[in-house]
């Protein structure tokens, strides 16, 4: 947000070190508001996850992630949102995150990671760099463009202001990120917000420990009087901590906070033909804060569109207010068949091929109903 | 200026009624005189420290609020906003919206206590708009939203920046 002279030449502001040893899904901002730490302090936090997918703030889990692999995985990893923008990230074990909370004053975007890039070339590593999309990356000599070994994300406010991002150490999961983080139903759907910019990915093949020790010592070259504090599982039972990495994980969270997107979805019969023509169904839907806001149901030819109006009317009074999130399942073929009602009668197979279009656009084929473990 | 000379005008018109000496007359101009003076002081454009800017219309009660030229400088391009259903009541400091720009997310709060009336929808479906024109009341301009405000909201106006005070404030 501005500029900022070199930090060695500045006086050096009291600073502190937490590390947190593989919580569940920690976020740091949770951490330190226990703390209170006072604003011109700057609060260096590392942490390593279990295996977790976390969306951006202003983030579509439905564009961004396969949900139907991620609730199949038998990583079972945590699905959370966090605070700060930008685009989504896997962790796990073998992921240390960094976190820098800092004076807004004092705040821009690349300084922290050129304080990891520097803790890297100490543990020679070769090629590392900050580019202009404020993630770390390797050049190595065998690849055609760049790795991306860190993502950047910050959340501003008035007096702090919060960096974190990823590093991917010795992750044993690379191939799975890829198919985890690419979702089945992007292109059907029409999303206001963030999407993420894909990029090809590697470790840096450095131990956890290696890495928090070199991270921690850039950083008292920086800022002085490093305290650490080490946070265990223990602190995430503090009451108002649980209570904060509770809202992280929670469905009104993770799928409510959402932006305005809209799904199509179209169907054509193989076969069946009504006067010459095609026999065709679409659905059009709206959410806002997760929930249908509109939704929109079409046959053709059109006579057949005529002859079930008053079902297809039905269908907003129906389900406009409902999450999308709750309709689980073969939810979306039991809604539309009874709702449709009468229309279904000729047309069955193809309502039903669309909600189960829909079910796989959003992410929720119940792995009971499909077999699908 | 030009909306204090707006207001002017049925003001002195009042005045030349109470020669006639109506005493119905006199009533609702002694109403407008106060209307007037209170707007004078609110239709000052105002600045907070988070860098959002509030402005009243002549008529002291309604208005337009934003983020200031320098905050939309500072965030880089926005590629989100998102903004409250109305109408909806906030205090002075209430989160009243989002918007990411450059892997970033922070807030928009509200500069005063008012009632959110609308919102700048452009906003939400051409996010860079922002950019453009954030001190822009316009209809294609970058505003956030309208507002209105009770006697609570013109007392929390005596605590902003005006434009010169906010102008050294981010030169600090």
């Amino acid at each position: 947000m501005h500029s900022n002279p070199s930090p060695r030449r500045q006086a050096r502001p009291k600073s502190t070190f937490l590390a947190a040893k593989t919580p569940t899904s920690t976020s740091p901002s949770n951490i330190t508001s226990s703390n209170n730490p006072p604003p011109e302090s700057t609060i260096l936090f590392l942490y390593t996850n279990r295996p977790s997918v976390i969306l951006g703030r202003n983030q579509n889990p439905y564009v961004e992630i396969n949900l139907d692999l991620l609730r199949a995985s038998n990583l079972k990893p945590d699905l959370v949102r966090r605070r700060s923008g930008g685009g989504t990230v896997f962790h796990d074990e073998g992921n240390v995150n960094y976190s820098v909370i800092c004076p807004t004053k004092s705040f821009h975007r690349d300084k922290h990671a050129e304080m990891v890039v520097r803790a890297l070339q100490k543990l020679n590593v070769e090629g590392v760099r900050v580019n202009e999309r404020h993630d770390i990356v390797a050049d190595r000599p065998h690849a055609i463009m760049p790795l991306k070994v860190s993502g950047s994300a910050y959340k501003l406010t008035r007096l702090r202001s919060l960096h974190h991002g990823t590093c991917l150490l010795n992750s044993s999961n690379l191939q799975l990120i890829g198919s985890m983080l690419k979702s089945p139903g992007k292109k059907y759907i029409e999303a206001r917000g963030v999407e993420s910019v894909s990029s090809p990915i590697t470790n840096v093949d450095v131990q956890n420990e290696e890495f928090e020790n070199a991270v921690v010592e850039e950083f008292g070259e920086m800022y002085e009087s490093v305290e650490p504090i080490v946070v265990g599982e223990k602190e995430g039972e503090i009451p108002e901590i649980a209570e904060g990495m509770g809202v992280l994980k929670s469905d009104d969270w993770v799928y409510g906070e959402t932006p305005q997107f809209t799904v199509n979805v179209f169907v054509e019969h193989p076969f069946k033909k009504v006067d010459g023509k095609m026999l065709k169904f679409s659905i059009c839907l709206t959410a806002r804060h997760g929930a249908i806001t509109k939704i929109d149901a079409s046959f053709e030819p059109s006579k057949v569109f005529e002859e079930n109006a008053t079902s297809i009317a039905n269908l907003g009074e129906k389900l406009v207010g409902k999450k999308i999130h709750e309709i689980y399942g073969r939810g979306w073929e039991i809604l539309l068949c009874r709702v449709l009602g009468p229309a279904t009668k000729p047309d069955q197979e193809l309502v039903v091929a669309a909600a189960m279009q829909l079910q796989e656009v959003l992410g929720t084929r119940d792995p009971e109903f499909r077999g699908f473990r | 200026m030009a909306s204090i000379a707006r207001k002017l005008r049925p003001v002195a018109s009042r005045f030349a009624t109470r020669s006639s000496a109506s005493a119905a007359s006199w009533r609702p101009s002694s109403f407008g005189l106060r209307a007037f003076s209170a707007s004078r002081a609110a239709q000052v454009k105002k600045y907070t420290k988070d860098h959002e800017w509030v402005e009243l219309s002549a008529d002291g009660k309604t208005g337009h609020i934003g983020i200031s030229e320098y905050a939309a400088h500072a965030l880089g391009d926005v590629v989100y906003v998102e903004l409250p259903t109305v109408p909806i009541e906030v205090a002075a400091g209430d989160s009243i919206g989002a918007v990411e720009s450059v892997k970033s997310a922070s807030d928009i709060n509200s500069p005063i206590s008012c009632t959110i009336t609308a919102v700048n929808e452009l906003l939400e479906e051409a996010p860079g708009t922002i950019n453009k024109g954030p001190e822009d009341d316009s209809s294609a301009g970058g505003w956030v939203a309208k507002v209105e405000v009770a006697e609570v909201g013109i007392k929390d106006l005596e605590g902003l920046m005006d434009a010169e005070e906010y102008k050294e404030f981010v030169e600090e």
